[in-house]
């Protein structure tokens, strides 16, 4: 051991110096290669020359200023050899000794040492990367142990352990363990790897039916016709122009001209002018490409059949009324109101002759026929079937008229009922004035005489049969609607203001609210809050008469300018449907009570009878189906037909004419 | 296709022929047939006048060309044809016309006389020459029907119901000449519109616009059924009485709009039609409805046959129709009759004939029918100059109609007496 550690100290000595390049690091792996490659003699020449210095691993610069560099084994102080050899000996040795390049300065011991011819050659070695001893060959074959051939005898003969063979007990624990942690949810699975690629779709949010639509919408450049035999420089003789024919191109328009240039025959192509147009067929190209669309247009294409809704067919539904089967003759002026008693079995009609007659449905008998002293503007049947009594409005006046027909137990309570009436203590101060008929009025009939401050034009009864509204048309008075309570005789004026001149009024037939009609609106109004509710907006010129469906819900109004609106309260306050059946203006509506059926009369002399079905269902709008046209009233004086009424019971239509004639139509 | 084969038989044993099979023109129509039919009559017989016949193939009469009907009746031509053959009914011979005051809303007639009512509140007896024998004013508004209950020797009972809700049963001495209410039938709540005598005569029925039935008893009594309304002045009624008070045994109640026309078609079931569109039969003994059948419209009228145990109906429209009573189904329309243009408004089956009735309507025309022919009419009576409200067919053979423009116009119609084997 001494001896390695002393020729490593060697070798620090011999290579610190010399060779400055090589650290003293670098060099340590191979020390030992280095001891192998020298010789043993060497070796033991330099041990035997060496003075160990005992200093170890100092700076020599330390001993700088002493005499002696160091220690021997035997502490005795190694001196340092004299030198003598200054710059210029240095020099002069350096250029005149030839082994001054392998000669190395020892600090250790202040002496030069020569290196022989193997030392410089193992330092040339070690500079170039290699191996020390010169024998050794790093690439030696190298013989595999581990081969992957099966060799006859195996590398190790021992049997397997028992323990191989038993399921190990600790990994259990360990896999016990993971599988109770992945079950509490200690542990989470690994996560699957995304294999998706991992890249921008620029075009992943497009929708592929715009792309289909791009190229779909795709409109190549309008192209250029291809010459044909016109602009040939010899064309065919037909295609040239005669003199009339160039006569006539030559007035033309140049945009309606067939051809834009004239066909010249020419003898050679060397004969061919330059083209004079060139400029501007250029132009006009340009133009056709800068003015060609640029959009395709989507033109619809549907069938106008199918637009039409599906309606069903009017024969599907039956029964409406179809023909007419009785005319009810007398009148002698035209018939402006008519009103089917409350059992079917009579009819009223009131007429401008002065006259009210009383008809029998069922065979067009009058039998009775009440003179008054005006023109009958409206009748109206007390729809309470418990009392027998006819409401009549002819000038200033309306008259209440116990026609005594029908039941004779009703009419007589009727009588009974109206003379038990009691005038109360205090009597109000009222605008219409009630009086009991006598003498002949009442031998015909009339009851209760109403007098009112202006001509009335219509009268329409409440449900009930108690109330009594009448209109009086002025139009700018509040006074134009009044409400009679026929069993207190009292008159109400519900409106304070007017809003315009009312036409018709009507109440509606289950709930508390009063329609009043005027020229453009209908407003209705809720009686018992005395409050406006609605209105309704025609969107006609001017409404002449209404009809309010029995369920209430649904309202009619004829106009004057030939159309008929219907109202869906639910839906909105515009019409639902305007019907423009008639030619000119409508003077009447009605629905019927029980069958889902509508009409109006016109000037035009026809009644048109509508399929008005009205479900219960609140998601189903009506469905109104024209179902006939019914003519049979002549024209007389420009009117036709003037009203219209329903058979309470039967789906059967009444219709008064300008001709003084009342025709069921069934 | 010009021949056919045909095979003609009759069963008037007085104009039989030889029974086979002869070839004729496809194109023939009645009068070729009938020609042809009289050229082998006077073969047979040497005595033999021209008869016109008329001509059955398979139950329908022949209106057209042979060959045409067979076309439209789907017959074959291949087969021989079986044609029927009956003596022309004659035309119905019009006799009398009686003026009214007013129009006539009923009529009815037995062998000698003939009671007609009328809108001018009162009912008449007529002769059957058009002598008015008797005229009975009693009622308040305008009658409705009348009807003959009984005739025994020279008294007579009639019945007539009116507008103002009574039945007033009359008794008539024909030698006399006098006539006396004996009953007031008070109950309805509307105006009586039919009444119809039973078979037996003992009682009637009156059908209503108050929607009711009512049974009474036609056999007149000296006592005065109680009448319970308190409502009325006991006074005022008096002065209205006309006759006694009588009210009525039964009530039958179901429809639902007013009856308009009700018959008996035995002794112990009760026909009526409404105007709710249908027309019920009802167990007179319990006074349940027995069955039901459904139309379509108002129901004017109807009228039953025993003889071919059928049912006619005038409705509102212009069709007659032929009913099967004992159908259970119910609303089974065996034949519609189409040739009216207006209401049909009277019905009325041939008393002896099973094939035949007349029908009037507002059209102002009353046809005569035939059933095996319905697409047309045998005859059509176009006398009245205004609506048809009423008609009548006597057993001896007389056709009366009545109608708004207040006449009363009867016909003789002979044709079946001729026609006896039918």
């Amino acid at each position: 051991k001494p001896l390695l550690s002393i020729s490593i100290e060697i070798m620090d000595v011999e290579l610190g110096y010399s060779l400055q390049p090589v650290s003293l690091i670098a060099l340590l792996p191979h020390a030992h290669f280095l001891l192998h490659s020298l010789s043993p003699s060497s070796c033991l020449a330099m041990c035997s020359q060496d003075i160990r210095n005992t200093v170890g691993n100092i700076p020599m610069e330390w001993y700088k200023d002493y005499p002696h560099i160091g220690y021997d084994l035997d502490g005795k102080k190694i001196f340092k050899p004299i030198r003598t050899k200054d710059e210029l000996d240095e020099f002069l040795d350096k250029m005149e000794n030839p082994d001054y390049w392998r000669t190395v300065h020892n600090k250790m011991t202040g002496t030069d040492l020569r290196l022989s011819d193997e030392q410089v050659d193992l330092v040339h070695r070690l500079q170039q990367g290699k191996f020390g001893d010169v024998n050794f060959n790093e690439y030696e074959p190298a013989i595999d142990f581990f081969s992957s051939e099966v060799m006859i005898h195996p590398v190790t003969n021992r049997p397997e352990d028992k323990r191989s063979f038993i399921p190990s007990l600790i990994e259990k624990e360990k896999v016990g363990k993971l599988v109770h942690a992945i079950k509490m949810g200690w542990i989470k699975p690994r996560r699957p790897k995304e294999t998706a690629p991992k890249y921008y779709d620029l075009w992943a949010q497009e929708d592929l039916n715009t792309v289909l639509g791009r190229h779909k919408m795709h409109i190549p450049a309008p192209k250029m016709r291809l010459p044909g035999h016109e602009e040939s420089y010899n064309p065919p003789p037909e295609y040239l122009l005669t003199e009339e024919e160039k006569l006539a191109w030559e007035q033309q328009d140049p945009e309606d001209r067939r051809v834009s240039f004239l066909p010249q025959k020419y003898s050679c192509l060397r004969a061919v002018p330059a083209f004079s147009r060139f400029i501007h067929e250029r132009f006009e190209r340009c133009l056709d490409l800068y003015l060609c669309p640029r959009q395709r247009k989507m033109r619809v294409n549907v069938n106008p059949e199918d637009l039409i809704p599906k309606l069903p067919k009017p024969k599907d539904l039956q029964p409406f009324p179809t023909t007419q089967s009785l005319v009810y003759r007398g009148h002698t002026s035209l018939v402006r109101s008519i009103s089917v008693s409350p059992s079917g079995q009579w009819l009223v009609s009131g007429s401008d002759d002065c006259t009210v007659r009383f008809w029998e449905v069922s065979t067009a008998r009058c039998l009775k026929t009440v003179e008054v002293s005006g023109a009958v503007k409206s009748v109206a049947w007390s729809p309470n079937p418990a009392v027998c009594l006819v409401a009549i409005s002819y000038g200033e006046t309306i008259v209440l008229l116990n026609p005594g027909l029908g039941d004779k137990f009703i009419c007589s309570a009727t009588d009974q009922l109206i003379s038990s009436y009691e005038e109360p203590e205090e009597s109000k101060e009222q605008s219409v004035q009630w009086t009991i008929a006598e003498g002949s009025d009442h031998e015909h009939g009339q009851r209760l005489i109403l007098k009112h401050p202006k001509a009335v034009r219509q009268v329409t009864w409440h449900g009930k049969g108690d109330y009594l509204a009448c209109v009086m048309p002025d139009d700018n008075s509040s006074l134009q609607v009044v409400i009679h309570q026929v069993s207190k005789r009292r008159t109400q004026n519900p409106f304070r203001k007017s809003k315009g001149m009312v036409q018709c009024v009507s109440f509606h037939p289950i709930r508390p609210y009063f329609f009043v009609a005027t020229q453009r609106y209908v407003r209705v109004y809720n009686l018992i809050k005395q409050e406006l509710t609605k209105k309704l907006m025609a969107n006609c010129k001017w409404i002449s008469s209404m009809a309010v469906h029995p369920g209430g819900d649904n309202v009619i109004c004829g106009s004057y300018d030939c159309r008929l609106a219907w109202f869906d309260l639910d839906l909105s306050t515009k019409p639902y449907k305007m019907l423009r059946h008639h030619k000119k203006a409508l003077r009447g509506v009605a629905y019927h009570k029980h069958y889902p059926l509508f009409a109006s009369g016109s000037d035009d002399g026809s009644v048109i009878v509508c399929h008005g079905m009205v479900y219960n269902d609140l998601l189903q709008n009506p469905l109104i189906v024209p179902v006939k046209v019914l003519k049979g009233h002549t024209i007389t004086h420009d009117l036709g037909v003037l009203d219209v009424a329903f058979h309470p019971s039967q789906p059967w239509v009444f219709s008064s004419g300008a001709d003084g004639t009342v025709r069921l139509f069934t | 296709m010009s021949q056919l084969q045909a095979r003609f038989f009759t069963e008037n044993k007085k104009y039989a022929i030889d029974d086979v099979p002869f070839s004729i023109p496809a194109a023939s129509e009645v009068a070729d047939l009938s020609n042809v039919i009289n050229k082998l009559l006077e073969a047979r017989i040497a005595d033999h006048k021209h008869v016109e016949f008329d001509f059955l193939v398979r139950g329908q009469f022949l209106r057209s060309s042979l060959a045409s009907h067979m076309d439209t009746e789907n017959i074959s031509t291949e087969e021989v044809v079986e044609i029927e053959y009956v003596q022309k009914f004659t035309a119905p011979q019009p006799e009398e016309c009686i003026m009214h005051d007013d129009w006539i809303s009923s009529v009815e007639a037995d062998s000698e006389w003939i009671l007609t009512g009328s809108y001018d509140k009162t009912a008449r007896i007529w002769s059957l020459e058009g002598k008015a024998v008797m005229t009975m004013a009693g009622h308040t508004d305008v009658v409705k029907d009348v009807a003959w209950v009984k005739r025994d020797g020279l008294s007579s009972l009639l019945l007539t119901a009116s507008l103002d809700q009574t039945v007033l049963l009359w008794e008539w001495n024909s030698e006399q000449n006098k006539v006396k209410a004996r009953h007031c039938c008070r109950g309805h709540a509307g105006s009586v519109d039919t009444i119809v005598v039973d078979p037996s005569r003992t009682k009637f029925c009156s059908g209503s616009w108050d929607k009711m039935l009512k049974i009474w008893s036609a056999v007149p009594t000296e006592e005065e059924d109680e009448v319970e309304e308190p409502n009325r002045p006991r006074k005022k009624q008096k002065t209205e009485q006309l006759g006694l008070t009588r009210t009525p045994l039964m009530t039958l109640s179901g429809h639902n709009e007013a009856v308009s026309a009700v018959l008996w078609t035995d002794a112990e079931e009760l026909c009526s039609a409404s105007w709710d569109h249908t027309i019920r039969l009802w167990d007179v003994e319990t006074g349940e409805q027995k069955s039901m059948l459904t139309g379509s419209k108002v129901f004017n009228c109807i009228s039953y046959s025993p003889l071919c145990r059928r049912l006619a109906s005038g409705s509102t429209d212009r069709h007659v129709r032929l009913w099967d009573p004992r159908s259970k189904d119910g609303s089974l329309v065996l034949l519609s009759l189409t040739s009216h243009t207006g209401w049909v408004t009277a019905v009325r089956w041939s008393p002896s004939n099973q094939h035949q009735l007349v029908s009037g309507s507002f059209d102002n025309i009353v046809k005569l029918w035939d059933i095996r022919s319905c697409k047309a009419p045998l005859y059509d009576l176009a006398a009245h100059e205004d609506r048809v409200l009423c008609a009548d067919w006597t057993d001896s053979g007389l056709i009366l109609s009545g109608g708004a423009d207040n006449k009363l116009y009867t016909y003789r119609y002979s044709a079946y007496v001729s026609d006896a084997g039918a």
